[in-house]
């Protein structure tokens, strides 16, 4: 607790400033800026290729940025990891088959300076009873949570998770997601990029959407939809044209099918009362807020679209 | 790095059967074949050959234990547990000096199971002086030979070490005077026997155990410095390449 209370005062948990790393012609991440809080629960989602996983390795100080500058509760990343401040589930990481998974924890907590008890960092990933096993005979999901384990055990102030309940079904994501709500209740900060929106939706106070290097989107996750477009109207409207629909005020799209309108709508109050005053036999009204995996595709698509035309 | 990290390093080499088999049963089982086999029991100066076979043996099995650890780098590369470890507080050079003690004491069970069966069963007595000359001047000699399996298995998957470090080990072993004793190799293989490090091991000790074909011990262990220095340097070279933060 007292370290928490030391580094939260130093300021950011992680601050990125001009992040650039390019892999031949290919840029990774270009021009990233990020601050993200003490206490913060981050989600990182973005398309293949996003450069989330670059992001994540130079948070981590694996990979070492071109230009720009990464810190990590005020110091460096190495620094950071020396302290044990940081704990990472890498994405396909394996595991060692010829140890036990008590033994490969209790292994990486020797390493630790200030590592919580072995016995808390199983209890807290729920595999306890997994402690005598060997990782070779486990499902891809109790893998997982050796791995969240592994992470755990040097008692980290940040917890950086790259796609973490991949190979995880349903129920053990929930069990999975419980498990970190518990550990982050005390105040400890959480990067992690997923493919599962639901997860980013369910889970992450804050959501960035990366495509192509660049963040194209950061709020929570009620502004990163509304960033997309916010929500869409549906409706029966006898006698309406695509002209007279498209000509409504916020409207960002729409979709016309036998006298049905879907209406995108980045200010769905100003675009109904538009509606409804120029084709008042529109009924069969329905309002509903376009998801996150909504926005992801708008916003990612958006963002092709103009590069193309570049 | 920490004595619970070495201390596992160790109980997994043990743990893999293969390495128990080849490391440790291999070459007591061939000391017994030679020694009892291909040499008359009978005559007078048994005991001496025995003790030249054992010297053979003892090189044979202490290599094949320091090179294991190249297999367990090159899974562990392979697998991403470096980078899992470079999460933690451990550096570099602490990972390679974990993976070269355990390397060490793996060598100590063939190093000691074999002098203990030419005892018992093959009659062949030394000194004490001269047991620790063997004993400690192999035990150190082993050190180019761990460094050479860390060089290793930094180009080896996981898959291709096994066979890559058994042909360098049975390589050494036919050539370098482990398999085959010198005293009943033809001249131009003598010859080529002199460019392996496993025929500068044995050199280490023969003194003892006889004065045919010595070269001295102070040349032996030269000789063995510098492959130590190359693979050493090699190693490091390697490593520093290979973990750099692209």
């Amino acid at each position: 607790m007292e370290k928490t209370q030391s580094q939260v005062a130093t300021g950011a948990a992680v601050h990125l400033t001009g992040l650039h790393k390019r892999y031949g012609d290919v840029r990774a991440v270009d021009g990233v800026d990020l601050t993200i809080a003490p206490g913060e629960i981050v989600a990182l989602l973005g398309p293949n290729g996003a450069g989330k996983s670059t992001t994540v390795d130079m948070i981590l100080g694996l990979t070492t940025p071109d230009q720009g500058e990464v810190t990590v509760f005020g110091s460096t990343p190495e620094k950071a990891v020396a302290h044990g401040a940081i704990g990472a589930m890498l994405q396909g990481g394996s595991l060692l088959d010829d140890t036990t998974v008590g033994e490969m924890v209790t292994m990486v907590a020797s390493l630790h300076r200030e590592p919580m008890p072995v016995a808390d960092a199983l209890r807290r990933a729920g595999i306890e009873d997994l402690a005598g096993r060997r990782p070779n005979k486990l499902s891809g999901g109790q893998r997982q949570r050796v791995r969240f384990a592994i992470a755990l055990v040097s008692d980290p102030d940040l917890l950086v998770l790259d796609e973490p309940t991949a190979a995880m079904d349903v129920g053990t994501r929930r069990e999975f997601w419980k498990s970190m709500y518990e550990y982050t209740a005390s105040g400890r900060t959480v990067l992690f990029a997923t493919h599962y929106l639901e997860e980013a939706e369910e889970f992450a106070d804050r959501v960035i959407l990366m495509r192509a290097g660049r963040i194209v989107a950061d709020g929570s996750v009620a502004e990163v939809r509304a960033l997309a477009g916010g929500r869409t109207i549906r409706a029966v409207v006898p006698g309406a044209t695509e002209p007279v629909i498209a000509a409504l005020p916020a409207v960002t799209g729409l979709d016309f099918r036998d006298g049905r309108v879907a209406v995108s709508s980045s200010d769905s109050d100003v675009t109904l009362r538009a509606l409804l005053a120029r084709c008042p036999g529109a009924h069969d009204i329905e309002i509903t807020s376009i998801g996150l995996e909504g926005a992801f595709l708008t916003l990612t698509a958006d963002e092709k679209e103009s590069e193309s035309v570049r | 790095m920490s004595t619970t990290y070495v201390r596992m390093e160790i109980f997994r080499t043990f743990r893999n059967t293969r390495f128990v088999l080849f490391a440790i049963a291999f070459p007591v089982l061939l000391f017994l074949l030679q020694a009892t086999v291909f040499v008359n029991t009978d005559a007078a100066d048994h005991a001496q050959v025995a003790a030249v076979l054992m010297v053979n043996m003892m090189a044979f099995g202490t290599i094949s234990g320091a090179m294991s650890v190249g297999g367990r780098l090159a899974f562990e590369r392979a697998a991403g547990w470096q980078r899992q470890l470079r999460l933690t507080p451990l550096s570099g050079p602490g990972y390679l000096a974990g993976k070269a003690i355990s390397g060490m004491l793996v060598t100590l069970p063939p190093l000691l199971l074999v002098p203990l069966v030419a005892v018992l069963f093959q009659g062949v007595r030394v000194d004490a002086a001269g047991w620790l000359h063997i004993v400690l001047g192999i035990w150190l000699g082993a050190i180019p030979f761990v460094l050479l399996g860390l060089l290793l298995g930094q180009f080896g998957t996981a898959d291709s070490m096994q066979p890559v470090n058994m042909v360098v080990t049975m390589g050494m072993g036919f050539l370098g005077g482990l398999w085959i004793p010198i005293e009943s190799m033809p001249g131009w293989l003598h010859t080529v026997s002199q460019a392996m490090p496993s025929y500068w091991l044995i050199q280490i000790a023969r003194p003892v155990v006889t004065s045919d074909l010595t070269t001295g011990f102070g040349t032996a262990a030269g000789v063995l410095a510098i492959f130590g220095l190359v693979f050493g340097v090699a190693m490091i070279r390697r490593y520093r390449k290979d973990s750099a933060r692209v």
